[in-house]
């Protein structure tokens, strides 16, 4: 057993810790100098080859998914197009909850209470069935217009719900941003005689918006992904988006891996490409609160 | 520069048997003082004196317990806020400007545009108008240049020099400063004070400035009053009070500050 | 608007907004031939709205092979029940506009004005003709057991007792294991309980047949031991090459038929009248045997 000569000038031997260190230790100590990029890229390019034997293995019926995947990549502008007009409502929804929320009335106070309690407690799946089966039952009830009114197609009552449902977990996004804008801005704004309308869209939502921008991105995503529960209410075909399409095909032809894993693979694309898009964004925005040090802006690592 | 003797104009502002209470704690014990057209009225005193609140009573940032506040003839009623009164307090906002110790410029607007927001937003002024209006004010604190800077690119004195500017866009009949220098490095604090100084020398605006600048109030102010426990414990002409106070309270102050 | 009230009337607004902005809509149809020519669109029932928008709306689910299922090229609905709602339409005159909600839905009635009819290879229970109206079925399948194709121990009802079997939920099959399941061979014959012939089912249901022959697919035992479908769903899974295999006798026949909502706000027995003597003009002039050959290759319209 080896000792270090404490005091002799010779750089003692590194403790080598348990009987493992040996392969270990060489292995960390010889690939050292790669970049850890390009260790990365070769750790997913590993992921992709396993996962390539693994369907291989499973018989992963190819040529089907060649003849069959660009029917289901057409359903993808259904999918962005619910998504849109879903957290367009969302938003709009959670800026009058946010408000209400903080309000000091207490009708405002109780409705948006009310909203988010049963909106964030009820699953998404059963309020879409929700407003797609119980609403008419309601609107035939009332009886006249509202029969037809409250008896939505399966594409905008699951607009709606998701819509809702993203709303009132947004709220609370929108609510920590207005509330983010310092209490003085309000001040300055009310000392020069704004109007709470005014001061509000003047001052206080410009700032709070680039608080709420980020988290709202990551709402998107999500709802790009629970776009896919429309189909459960029974889209028709001009308006089928990917889930329907893969779920439609994979029964048809009893293929649901392959049609599945198409679907799985454009909402990780999707997704992926909008998540670079709102990066920019949140750069851009930060100008003009992050100090540009030699013309270029500082950005905090995502 | 000597003050000059006590103004006999119309009174802007008046505060009659003013108390405010934070809950339990009762930080304005009954407040009366009237400020007269072109007066410089300087208000010192230990921290949690009362000082701040008065002046954001006045301008209604904070609901006075009891007691009244007129600025310029408007004189909103206390209690609940309904909307005549909500618009009451709004009339004498758009009077009474507010320069405040932590600027609060608005971040996502440039300095021009910090200035005409109130001009433009508040008073209807078409932006033809108000820009050149905003240049003006820009130019009299000596920010010309930096019009369309934003806030984040100004140093701390020139965002309170513009903070300053954006009170005088609304062209008010009184402004209060409530500790414009206190959070500015020392190097700054005399070009602000020199803005503030030539606001009164040159333009005659009344002014209610909440500071610890004694020297200042010396050279500017027409009466100061000193705060203490939430009363006004001395008032009067400021030459007189800075050199002789009256009470020991007062001098101890001064000793410390001075 | 003072910032009291904005905020919930504005919410109170949008949601109206967007409730008001939906709603069915009107098309005009193609002028009345056939049967719609002598249906008098004042009447004010079914029937009539029918005929005077000239648009028959159907129901159907397009993951069934070979009754329907989605045809990627056209966009279009294909298979046997496709093709009978289809002529039915051509008949009366009108076209054909297709809904696809969940089978659960459209067998609890209440469709809201949503649809007209299902033509679905629906069989009549008692349960369901309390909410929905039925024809003279259009025909009959058998219902029978499948098991994977490596399976040796399975031949009949009696092997199945204590075994785990897939059956599509709320389907016929369902309520056959559970005991429950009474027929009528026609809508006004009395219904009589089919007594189920397995002991004890470890029953496993899911949303439509497809995915419980994908699973029974997957092995001998290893989700399921069998499956219990209607015979052309079974056999057209056989077709495509899914490992199972038809085991033993027919358990039952099922007569299965169109449906209307009991709970239509416009009055539908006239329509159901139609549809019932449409459908005896089909089997008659061999529409129907036509159809069956073509998509099940043998003639269930008849239970002979």
């Amino acid at each position: 057993m080896r000792t270090e000569e404490a005091g002799a000038g010779r750089t003692a031997r590194p403790p080598t810790g348990r009987r493992s260190g040996g392969l270990r230790e060489r292995l960390e100590l010889g690939t050292a100098r790669i970049p850890f990029r390009v260790k990365l890229g070769l750790v997913w390019i590993g992921i992709f080859v396993v996962l390539g034997i693994l369907f291989a293995l499973a018989r992963f019926d190819t040529p089907w998914l060649r003849q069959h995947y660009w029917f289901i990549f057409r359903g993808l502008p259904w999918t962005v197009a619910i998504s849109v007009m879903a957290i367009a409502l969302a938003s709009i929804l959670a800026l009058l909850g946010a408000l209400g929320r903080i309000s000091k009335n207490s009708i405002a106070v109780g409705l948006t209470g009310f909203y988010t309690s049963f909106f964030r407690g009820t699953p998404l799946i059963v309020q879409m069935f929700l407003i797609y089966l119980a609403l008419p039952q309601v609107g035939i009830a009332l009886g006249g217009p509202w029969a037809r009114t409250l008896t939505l197609d399966p594409l905008r009552a699951g607009v709606i719900a998701l819509g809702l449902n993203y709303g009132a977990y947004m709220t609370e996004i929108f609510r920590a941003g207005i509330q983010s804008v310092g209490h003085g801005q309000s001040e300055a704004a009310e000392s020069l005689g704004m109007t709470y309308r005014q001061k509000m869209r003047r001052i206080v939502l410009p700032q709070a918006v680039r608080v709420i921008i980020p988290p709202t991105g990551n709402e998107f995503i999500a709802m790009m992904k629970d776009s896919a529960l429309v189909s459960f209410l029974g889209t028709v075909v001009a308006q089928m988006e990917i889930f329907r399409r893969a779920q439609l095909l994979g029964r048809r032809d009893f293929r649901p891996l392959e049609a599945l894993l198409a679907a799985a693979v454009m909402y990780w694309v999707l997704t992926t490409v909008f998540q670079y898009f709102q990066g920019r964004l949140e750069r851009r925005l930060s100008r003009g609160y992050v100090r540009e040090v030699a013309g270029k802006p500082e950005v905090p690592p995502h | 520069m000597d003050a000059q003797p006590q103004l006999d104009g119309p009174v802007v502002v008046k505060v009659e048997g003013l108390h405010k209470s934070f809950g339990q704690l009762e930080v304005l014990r009954g407040i009366d003082m009237e400020v007269r057209n072109g007066e410089v009225v300087v208000i010192f005193g230990r921290s949690g004196s009362g000082k701040s609140t008065l002046l954001r009573c006045i301008n209604f940032l904070e609901e006075p317990t009891s007691g009244s506040i007129e600025v310029d003839g408007i004189r909103p009623a206390g209690g609940h806020r309904t909307r005549a009164v909500r618009e009451q307090i709004r009339q004498l906002r758009m009077r009474c400007a507010m320069v405040f110790q932590e600027f609060n410029l608005f971040p996502h607007m440039t300095a021009l545009g910090n200035v005409i927001e109130g001009p433009v937003t508040v008073k209807g002024m078409p932006r033809e108008t108000a820009i050149p209006l905003g240049e003006h004010v820009l130019e009299m604190v000596g920010l010309a240049d930096k019009r369309d800077e934003y806030p984040i690119r100004l140093s701390g004195g020139q965002k309170q020099r513009v903070a300053i500017a954006r009170a005088l866009a609304m062209e008010p009949k009184v402004i209060l400063f409530d500790e414009p220098t206190s959070a500015l490095d020392p190097e700054l604090i005399g070009e602000v004070l020199a803005v503030m100084r030539s606001l009164a020398t040159e333009l005659h605006m009344t002014m209610i400035v909440v500071t610890h600048e004694m020297g200042f109030a010396r050279e500017v102010a027409h009466r100061v009053a000193f705060f203490h426990e939430g009363r006004i414990l001395e008032e009067g002409p400021a030459r007189e009070i800075l050199a002789a106070p009256a009470s020991p309270e007062t001098k101890r102050f001064l000793d410390a500050v001075l | 608007m003072t910032r009291r009230s904005a905020p919930f009337l504005a919410l109170l607004a949008a949601f109206a907004l967007v409730a008001a902005a939906c709603g069915g809509e009107e098309e005009e149809g193609p002028g009345a031939e056939g049967i719609c020519a002598t249906v008098d669109t004042e009447a004010g029932d079914l029937l009539a709205r029918i005929c005077e928008q000239g648009v028959l709306r159907v129901s159907t689910d397009p993951a069934y092979p070979p009754q329907s299922f989605l045809n990627e090229e056209t966009g279009e609905y294909e298979g046997f029940d496709i093709d009978v709602a289809t002529e039915i339409a051509n008949r009366l005159g009108v076209r054909v506009e297709w809904e696809a909600p969940a089978w659960d839905t459209i067998v609890a009635g209440n469709w809201a004005g949503r649809w007209d009819v299902s033509v679905g290879s629906m069989t009549i229970t008692p349960e369901r003709a309390q909410v929905l109206y039925f024809t003279t079925p259009y025909y009959y399948t058998p219902a029978a057991i499948a098991v994977h194709r490596d399976n040796t121990t399975i031949a009949g009802p009696a092997d199945l007792t204590g075994k785990r079997i897939g059956v599509c939920g709320a389907c016929t099959y369902d309520f056959y294991l559970q005991g429950t399941l009474e027929i009528a061979q026609d809508p006004t014959g009395t219904p009589v309980l089919i007594e189920s012939e397995i002991a004890d089912p470890d029953i496993r249901t899911y949303d439509t047949d497809t995915t419980a022959i994908t699973d029974l697919a997957l092995g001998d035992g290893t989700r399921l031991d069998a499956v219990i479908s209607a015979l052309p769903t079974l056999q057209e899974a056989i077709d495509t090459g899914q490992p199972i295999k038809i085991v033993g006798e027919p358990l039952y026949y099922e007569p299965l038929s169109i449906a209307v909502d009991r709970a239509s706000q416009l009055d539908a027995t006239s329509l159901v009248e139609v549809l019932d003597d449409l459908v005896e003009q089909m089997h008659e002039d061999g529409t129907l045997t036509a159809y069956s050959m073509e998509w099940y290759g043998v003639d269930l319209t008849t239970l002979e």
